[in-house]
Protein backbone atom coordinates (compact mmCIF):
# COMPACT_ATOMS: atom_id res chain seq x y z
CA UNK A 1 0.00 0.00 0.00
CA UNK A 2 1.20 3.44 -0.82
CA UNK A 3 0.44 6.27 0.86
CA UNK A 4 -0.03 9.83 -1.18
CA UNK A 5 2.17 12.20 -0.27
CA UNK A 6 1.73 15.65 -1.51
CA UNK A 7 4.01 18.66 0.17
CA UNK A 8 2.22 20.40 2.29
CA UNK A 9 -0.69 18.23 2.63
CA UNK A 10 -1.14 15.57 5.42
CA UNK A 11 -1.66 12.36 3.84
CA UNK A 12 -3.82 9.75 5.80
CA UNK A 13 -4.96 6.06 5.42
CA UNK A 14 -8.07 5.71 6.43
CA UNK A 15 -10.63 2.99 6.00
CA UNK A 16 -13.81 4.10 4.86
CA UNK A 17 -16.54 2.69 6.24
CA UNK A 18 -19.68 5.19 4.44
CA UNK A 19 -22.64 3.42 4.29
CA UNK A 20 -23.51 3.89 0.89
CA UNK A 21 -27.03 4.67 0.16
CA UNK A 22 -28.35 3.53 -2.85
CA UNK A 23 -29.21 6.23 -5.63
CA UNK A 24 -29.30 4.67 -8.63
CA UNK A 25 -31.73 3.60 -10.78
CA UNK A 26 -33.96 1.60 -9.36
CA UNK A 27 -35.14 -1.84 -10.35
CA UNK A 28 -38.47 -1.40 -12.36
CA UNK A 29 -40.97 -3.98 -13.67
CA UNK A 30 -41.87 -3.02 -16.72
CA UNK A 31 -45.65 -3.49 -18.01
CA UNK A 32 -46.48 -6.61 -18.88
CA UNK A 33 -48.29 -8.32 -21.68
CA UNK A 34 -48.14 -9.59 -25.37
CA UNK A 35 -45.75 -7.17 -27.67
CA UNK A 36 -47.33 -5.20 -29.49
CA UNK A 37 -47.98 -4.38 -32.98
CA UNK A 38 -47.98 -1.76 -35.97
CA UNK A 39 -51.32 -1.33 -38.03
CA UNK A 40 -49.83 -3.31 -40.42
CA UNK A 41 -49.01 -6.42 -38.49
CA UNK A 42 -44.85 -5.67 -37.80
CA UNK A 43 -44.11 -6.09 -33.72
CA UNK A 44 -43.28 -2.75 -32.86
CA UNK A 45 -39.98 -1.96 -31.17
CA UNK A 46 -41.04 1.97 -30.42
CA UNK A 47 -40.44 3.33 -26.82
CA UNK A 48 -37.57 4.45 -24.21
CA UNK A 49 -35.38 1.26 -23.90
CA UNK A 50 -32.81 0.57 -20.74
CA UNK A 51 -29.73 -0.92 -21.95
CA UNK A 52 -27.07 -2.38 -19.84
CA UNK A 53 -24.08 -0.75 -19.25
CA UNK A 54 -21.36 -2.26 -21.60
CA UNK A 55 -17.99 -0.82 -21.64
CA UNK A 56 -16.06 -4.44 -22.45
CA UNK A 57 -17.86 -6.56 -25.34
CA UNK A 58 -15.89 -9.18 -23.48
CA UNK A 59 -17.89 -9.26 -20.05
CA UNK A 60 -20.32 -11.00 -19.19
CA UNK A 61 -23.27 -8.60 -17.08
CA UNK A 62 -26.56 -7.96 -16.14
CA UNK A 63 -28.53 -8.60 -18.85
CA UNK A 64 -25.45 -8.58 -20.80
CA UNK A 65 -23.33 -11.73 -22.30
CA UNK A 66 -20.31 -10.94 -24.00
CA UNK A 67 -17.17 -13.42 -25.16
CA UNK A 68 -14.40 -13.52 -23.51
CA UNK A 69 -11.94 -14.44 -25.82
CA UNK A 70 -11.91 -12.31 -29.22
CA UNK A 71 -11.27 -14.31 -32.41
CA UNK A 72 -8.30 -11.54 -33.40
CA UNK A 73 -6.17 -11.91 -36.30
CA UNK A 74 -2.44 -10.91 -35.99
CA UNK A 75 -3.76 -7.30 -37.41
CA UNK A 76 -6.43 -6.87 -34.58
CA UNK A 77 -4.59 -8.03 -31.98
CA UNK A 78 -1.44 -5.71 -32.64
CA UNK A 79 -3.98 -3.10 -32.78
CA UNK A 80 -5.80 -3.79 -29.38
CA UNK A 81 -2.13 -4.50 -27.99
CA UNK A 82 -1.12 -1.05 -28.86
CA UNK A 83 -4.35 0.32 -27.87
CA UNK A 84 -4.04 2.91 -24.59
CA UNK A 85 -6.87 5.49 -24.26
CA UNK A 86 -4.64 7.89 -22.25
CA UNK A 87 -3.08 8.08 -25.84
CA UNK A 88 -6.27 9.49 -26.86
CA UNK A 89 -9.77 8.47 -27.18
CA UNK A 90 -11.97 10.19 -29.98
CA UNK A 91 -14.85 10.34 -27.47
CA UNK A 92 -13.45 12.59 -25.33
CA UNK A 93 -13.53 15.42 -28.02
CA UNK A 94 -17.08 14.22 -28.38
CA UNK A 95 -16.53 12.84 -31.89
CA UNK A 96 -19.41 10.55 -32.54
CA UNK A 97 -19.14 6.76 -30.44
CA UNK A 98 -20.18 4.89 -33.48
CA UNK A 99 -22.70 2.16 -33.31
CA UNK A 100 -21.42 -0.81 -31.27
CA UNK A 101 -20.58 2.05 -28.63
CA UNK A 102 -23.61 3.96 -28.52
CA UNK A 103 -25.94 0.84 -27.95
CA UNK A 104 -23.32 -0.19 -25.19
CA UNK A 105 -24.21 3.15 -23.11
CA UNK A 106 -26.05 3.12 -20.40
CA UNK A 107 -27.96 6.02 -21.53
CA UNK A 108 -31.53 5.19 -22.76
CA UNK A 109 -32.08 4.59 -26.08
CA UNK A 110 -35.54 5.92 -27.38
CA UNK A 111 -37.24 2.97 -30.76
CA UNK A 112 -39.36 5.20 -33.06
CA UNK A 113 -40.69 2.75 -36.40
CA UNK A 114 -42.89 3.03 -39.23
CA UNK A 115 -43.26 0.69 -42.07
CA UNK A 116 -40.82 2.16 -43.91
CA UNK A 117 -37.74 3.36 -41.11
CA UNK A 118 -36.52 2.15 -37.53
CA UNK A 119 -34.96 4.83 -35.95
CA UNK A 120 -32.01 5.06 -32.91
CA UNK A 121 -32.41 7.90 -30.94
CA UNK A 122 -29.41 7.65 -28.76
CA UNK A 123 -29.51 10.22 -25.50
CA UNK A 124 -25.66 9.61 -25.28
CA UNK A 125 -24.26 13.11 -27.37
CA UNK A 126 -28.13 13.36 -28.49
CA UNK A 127 -27.02 11.23 -31.67
CA UNK A 128 -29.34 9.31 -33.95
CA UNK A 129 -29.01 6.86 -36.69
CA UNK A 130 -31.76 6.14 -39.00
CA UNK A 131 -32.36 2.66 -40.75
CA UNK A 132 -34.47 1.72 -43.88
CA UNK A 133 -36.36 -1.33 -43.17
CA UNK A 134 -38.47 -1.34 -46.56
CA UNK A 135 -36.04 -3.43 -48.21
CA UNK A 136 -33.88 -1.27 -49.88
CA UNK A 137 -30.50 -2.27 -50.62
CA UNK A 138 -27.35 -0.92 -48.54
CA UNK A 139 -26.24 2.50 -50.42
CA UNK A 140 -22.68 3.47 -51.79
CA UNK A 141 -22.42 6.43 -49.57
CA UNK A 142 -18.38 7.43 -48.02
CA UNK A 143 -18.03 5.66 -44.66
CA UNK A 144 -19.47 6.90 -41.71
CA UNK A 145 -19.21 7.12 -37.89
CA UNK A 146 -22.29 5.21 -37.76
CA UNK A 147 -22.67 3.15 -41.11
CA UNK A 148 -25.20 2.44 -43.60
CA UNK A 149 -27.57 0.07 -42.05
CA UNK A 150 -30.60 -1.49 -43.64
CA UNK A 151 -32.71 -3.86 -41.95
CA UNK A 152 -35.32 -6.58 -43.24
CA UNK A 153 -38.20 -9.16 -41.22
CA UNK A 154 -37.16 -12.11 -40.52
CA UNK A 155 -40.52 -13.46 -39.03
CA UNK A 156 -40.94 -11.14 -36.17
CA UNK A 157 -37.16 -10.45 -35.83
CA UNK A 158 -36.03 -7.68 -37.26
CA UNK A 159 -32.33 -7.56 -38.81
CA UNK A 160 -30.14 -4.61 -38.62
CA UNK A 161 -27.76 -4.80 -41.27
CA UNK A 162 -24.78 -2.62 -41.31
CA UNK A 163 -21.90 -2.15 -43.20
CA UNK A 164 -19.69 1.06 -44.89
CA UNK A 165 -18.08 2.54 -41.63
CA UNK A 166 -15.22 4.30 -41.16
CA UNK A 167 -12.02 2.64 -38.83
CA UNK A 168 -12.32 6.20 -36.64
CA UNK A 169 -14.48 4.44 -33.52
CA UNK A 170 -13.59 1.51 -31.41
CA UNK A 171 -16.12 -1.11 -30.49
CA UNK A 172 -16.53 -0.23 -26.85
CA UNK A 173 -14.98 1.94 -24.04
CA UNK A 174 -12.12 -0.41 -23.40
CA UNK A 175 -11.10 0.01 -27.18
CA UNK A 176 -11.16 -3.00 -28.86
CA UNK A 177 -10.73 -2.64 -32.28
CA UNK A 178 -12.36 -2.81 -35.81
CA UNK A 179 -11.35 -1.62 -39.08
CA UNK A 180 -13.22 -0.48 -42.40
CA UNK A 181 -14.42 -3.92 -43.13
CA UNK A 182 -16.37 -4.08 -39.94
CA UNK A 183 -20.28 -5.73 -40.90
CA UNK A 184 -22.74 -5.93 -37.78
CA UNK A 185 -25.76 -7.46 -37.55
CA UNK A 186 -28.19 -6.85 -35.30
CA UNK A 187 -31.57 -8.69 -34.36
CA UNK A 188 -34.03 -7.12 -32.39
CA UNK A 189 -36.74 -9.15 -30.95
CA UNK A 190 -39.96 -9.05 -28.44
CA UNK A 191 -40.81 -11.74 -26.09
CA UNK A 192 -43.26 -9.36 -24.23
CA UNK A 193 -44.06 -5.85 -23.95
CA UNK A 194 -41.23 -4.88 -21.86
CA UNK A 195 -38.45 -6.43 -22.90
CA UNK A 196 -36.54 -6.20 -26.59
CA UNK A 197 -34.02 -9.52 -27.36
CA UNK A 198 -31.09 -7.92 -28.63
CA UNK A 199 -28.25 -9.44 -30.34
CA UNK A 200 -25.71 -8.18 -32.15
CA UNK A 201 -22.96 -10.17 -34.34
CA UNK A 202 -19.38 -8.38 -34.93
CA UNK A 203 -17.76 -9.93 -38.49
CA UNK A 204 -14.38 -7.88 -39.78
CA UNK A 205 -12.22 -10.29 -41.36
CA UNK A 206 -9.12 -7.88 -40.93
CA UNK A 207 -9.69 -7.83 -37.51
CA UNK A 208 -11.37 -11.03 -36.68
CA UNK A 209 -10.80 -14.98 -37.81
CA UNK A 210 -14.51 -15.71 -37.37
CA UNK A 211 -17.58 -13.47 -35.93
CA UNK A 212 -18.71 -13.33 -33.04
CA UNK A 213 -21.84 -11.77 -30.85
CA UNK A 214 -23.07 -10.88 -27.83
CA UNK A 215 -27.06 -10.76 -26.46
CA UNK A 216 -28.30 -8.72 -24.20
CA UNK A 217 -32.05 -7.69 -22.96
CA UNK A 218 -33.19 -3.93 -22.81
CA UNK A 219 -35.81 -3.48 -20.66
CA UNK A 220 -38.99 -0.81 -21.78
CA UNK A 221 -38.88 2.48 -19.35
CA UNK A 222 -42.55 4.19 -19.80
CA UNK A 223 -41.51 6.00 -16.83
CA UNK A 224 -38.56 8.01 -18.77
CA UNK A 225 -38.25 10.70 -21.06
CA UNK A 226 -35.37 11.08 -23.14
CA UNK A 227 -33.01 14.24 -22.06
CA UNK A 228 -30.49 16.52 -23.90
CA UNK A 229 -27.02 15.53 -23.66
CA UNK A 230 -24.86 18.24 -25.32
CA UNK A 231 -21.18 16.70 -25.14
CA UNK A 232 -19.66 20.15 -26.18
CA UNK A 233 -20.99 22.28 -23.68
CA UNK A 234 -18.44 21.89 -21.04
CA UNK A 235 -15.54 19.46 -22.29
CA UNK A 236 -13.19 21.46 -19.77
CA UNK A 237 -11.43 18.22 -19.93
CA UNK A 238 -10.08 18.22 -23.43
CA UNK A 239 -10.04 22.37 -23.13
CA UNK A 240 -7.55 21.90 -20.00
CA UNK A 241 -5.47 19.69 -21.64
CA UNK A 242 -6.29 16.45 -19.02
CA UNK A 243 -7.58 14.37 -22.20
CA UNK A 244 -5.69 14.30 -25.19
CA UNK A 245 -7.26 14.86 -28.51
CA UNK A 246 -7.41 12.17 -31.54
CA UNK A 247 -5.11 12.02 -34.04
CA UNK A 248 -6.15 12.87 -37.80
CA UNK A 249 -6.62 10.12 -39.64
CA UNK A 250 -4.33 9.08 -42.25
CA UNK A 251 -4.65 10.31 -45.58
CA UNK B 1 -11.80 21.73 12.18
CA UNK B 2 -9.01 21.59 10.50
CA UNK B 3 -9.48 19.99 6.85
CA UNK B 4 -7.35 17.42 5.67
CA UNK B 5 -6.90 15.51 2.45
CA UNK B 6 -6.89 12.06 3.09
CA UNK B 7 -5.76 9.58 0.49
CA UNK B 8 -7.71 6.37 0.97
CA UNK B 9 -6.47 2.70 -0.09
CA UNK B 10 -9.18 0.71 1.42
CA UNK B 11 -12.23 -0.15 2.65
CA UNK B 12 -14.01 2.11 -0.04
CA UNK B 13 -17.87 1.66 0.50
CA UNK B 14 -19.43 -0.39 -2.48
CA UNK B 15 -21.40 2.19 -4.60
CA UNK B 16 -24.83 0.19 -5.11
CA UNK B 17 -26.18 2.33 -8.01
CA UNK B 18 -25.79 1.62 -11.38
CA UNK B 19 -22.70 2.68 -13.04
CA UNK B 20 -22.36 6.03 -15.29
CA UNK B 21 -20.69 6.30 -19.00
CA UNK B 22 -18.45 8.91 -19.61
CA UNK B 23 -18.45 10.64 -22.92
CA UNK B 24 -15.14 8.84 -22.92
CA UNK B 25 -12.90 6.21 -21.34
CA UNK B 26 -12.42 6.37 -17.52
CA UNK B 27 -8.57 5.55 -18.46
CA UNK B 28 -8.12 8.59 -21.06
CA UNK B 29 -8.01 11.12 -18.11
CA UNK B 30 -8.05 9.46 -14.58
CA UNK B 31 -6.07 6.72 -12.52
CA UNK B 32 -8.02 4.41 -10.77
CA UNK B 33 -5.06 3.10 -8.74
CA UNK B 34 -4.91 6.96 -6.98
CA UNK B 35 -8.12 7.05 -4.93
CA UNK B 36 -8.49 10.05 -2.68
CA UNK B 37 -10.61 11.21 0.20
CA UNK B 38 -11.45 15.04 0.06
CA UNK B 39 -13.42 16.83 2.23
CA UNK B 40 -14.18 20.54 2.02
CA UNK B 41 -16.45 23.60 1.44
CA UNK B 42 -17.86 23.52 -1.92
CA UNK B 43 -17.38 27.20 -4.21
CA UNK B 44 -19.46 26.15 -7.12
CA UNK B 45 -20.98 23.62 -8.89
CA UNK B 46 -21.47 23.60 -12.81
CA UNK B 47 -24.63 21.24 -13.76
CA UNK B 48 -23.23 20.84 -17.97
CA UNK B 49 -23.10 18.35 -19.82
CA UNK B 50 -20.88 16.00 -20.59
CA UNK B 51 -20.10 15.74 -16.96
CA UNK B 52 -20.96 17.86 -13.69
CA UNK B 53 -18.26 19.28 -11.87
CA UNK B 54 -17.95 20.19 -8.30
CA UNK B 55 -15.32 23.06 -7.08
CA UNK B 56 -14.41 23.17 -3.30
CA UNK B 57 -11.88 24.70 -1.30
CA UNK B 58 -9.66 21.80 0.95
CA UNK B 59 -7.58 23.20 3.58
CA UNK B 60 -4.21 21.74 3.35
CA UNK B 61 -1.53 20.86 6.82
CA UNK B 62 -1.02 24.47 7.35
CA UNK B 63 -4.71 25.79 7.10
CA UNK B 64 -4.66 27.01 3.84
CA UNK B 65 -7.16 26.74 1.11
CA UNK B 66 -6.93 24.34 -1.55
CA UNK B 67 -8.80 24.38 -4.85
CA UNK B 68 -10.14 21.27 -5.83
CA UNK B 69 -12.30 20.21 -8.97
CA UNK B 70 -14.24 17.21 -9.24
CA UNK B 71 -16.45 15.34 -12.23
CA UNK B 72 -19.05 13.64 -11.31
CA UNK B 73 -21.61 12.12 -13.80
CA UNK B 74 -23.76 13.56 -16.54
CA UNK B 75 -26.44 15.49 -15.51
CA UNK B 76 -29.10 13.35 -17.01
CA UNK B 77 -28.11 10.34 -15.48
CA UNK B 78 -27.88 12.28 -11.91
CA UNK B 79 -31.08 13.36 -12.46
CA UNK B 80 -32.44 9.78 -12.76
CA UNK B 81 -30.47 9.02 -9.75
CA UNK B 82 -32.07 11.65 -8.03
CA UNK B 83 -29.75 14.51 -7.81
CA UNK B 84 -30.96 18.08 -9.19
CA UNK B 85 -28.73 21.67 -9.86
CA UNK B 86 -29.28 22.57 -6.08
CA UNK B 87 -28.05 19.35 -4.87
CA UNK B 88 -25.28 20.88 -3.94
CA UNK B 89 -24.58 24.55 -2.84
CA UNK B 90 -21.75 26.56 -2.34
CA UNK B 91 -20.51 26.31 1.23
CA UNK B 92 -21.79 22.97 1.45
CA UNK B 93 -18.92 20.96 3.71
CA UNK B 94 -18.95 17.49 2.00
CA UNK B 95 -16.75 14.76 1.18
CA UNK B 96 -15.94 13.31 -1.97
CA UNK B 97 -14.33 9.89 -2.83
CA UNK B 98 -12.94 9.31 -6.16
CA UNK B 99 -9.85 9.07 -8.03
CA UNK B 100 -7.46 11.61 -9.46
CA UNK B 101 -6.35 12.70 -12.44
CA UNK B 102 -3.19 11.35 -14.29
CA UNK B 103 -1.48 14.69 -14.84
CA UNK B 104 -0.87 15.83 -11.09
CA UNK B 105 -3.69 18.56 -11.17
CA UNK B 106 -6.28 19.03 -8.18
CA UNK B 107 -8.74 17.31 -10.01
CA UNK B 108 -10.65 14.18 -9.50
CA UNK B 109 -13.02 11.94 -10.42
CA UNK B 110 -15.99 11.76 -7.50
CA UNK B 111 -17.51 8.20 -6.80
CA UNK B 112 -19.10 9.05 -3.61
CA UNK B 113 -19.89 12.33 -2.30
CA UNK B 114 -21.18 12.73 1.71
CA UNK B 115 -23.53 15.44 2.17
CA UNK B 116 -23.35 17.48 4.96
CA UNK B 117 -26.57 15.42 6.32
CA UNK B 118 -24.20 12.45 6.24
CA UNK B 119 -26.08 10.84 3.06
CA UNK B 120 -23.17 9.23 0.90
CA UNK B 121 -24.06 9.04 -3.06
CA UNK B 122 -23.03 7.63 -5.76
CA UNK B 123 -21.79 10.46 -7.99
CA UNK B 124 -21.60 8.63 -11.13
CA UNK B 125 -18.00 7.93 -11.94
CA UNK B 126 -17.36 6.05 -14.76
CA UNK B 127 -14.28 4.22 -13.57
CA UNK B 128 -15.69 0.47 -14.74
CA UNK B 129 -13.51 -0.77 -11.97
CA UNK B 130 -11.83 -3.40 -13.72
CA UNK B 131 -8.42 -3.40 -15.09
CA UNK B 132 -8.22 -3.12 -18.98
CA UNK B 133 -7.50 -6.70 -19.87
CA UNK B 134 -4.49 -7.62 -22.57
CA UNK B 135 -4.18 -10.88 -24.52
Amino acid sequence: MKTLLRSGIVAVVIAMTVQAVAAGQQEVKPPTGPAPRTASGKVDFSGVWQKPYVPDMTKDGKDQKGLADLPFTPWGEAEWKKYDAAEGDYTGACLPFGMTRSVNTPEPMQIIQSDKYFVFLFEQNSWFHVVPIDGRPHGNGIPTWFGDSVGRWDGDTLVIDTVNFNSRTRLDTIGHPHSEQLHLVQRFSRPDLGHIRYEITVEDPKTFTKSWTNTRTFTLRPDWEMMEYSCEENNKSLWEGRIKPPKPPKP
Amino acid sequence: MNWKIFAAFAGLAVATAQPASAHHSFAAEFDSSKQVTLQGSVTKVEWQNPHIWVYLDVKDAQGNPQAWQCEGGPPNTLTRNGWGPNSLKSGDVIVIDGFLAKDGSKTCNARMVKFPDGRSVFAGSSNPDTAPKKP
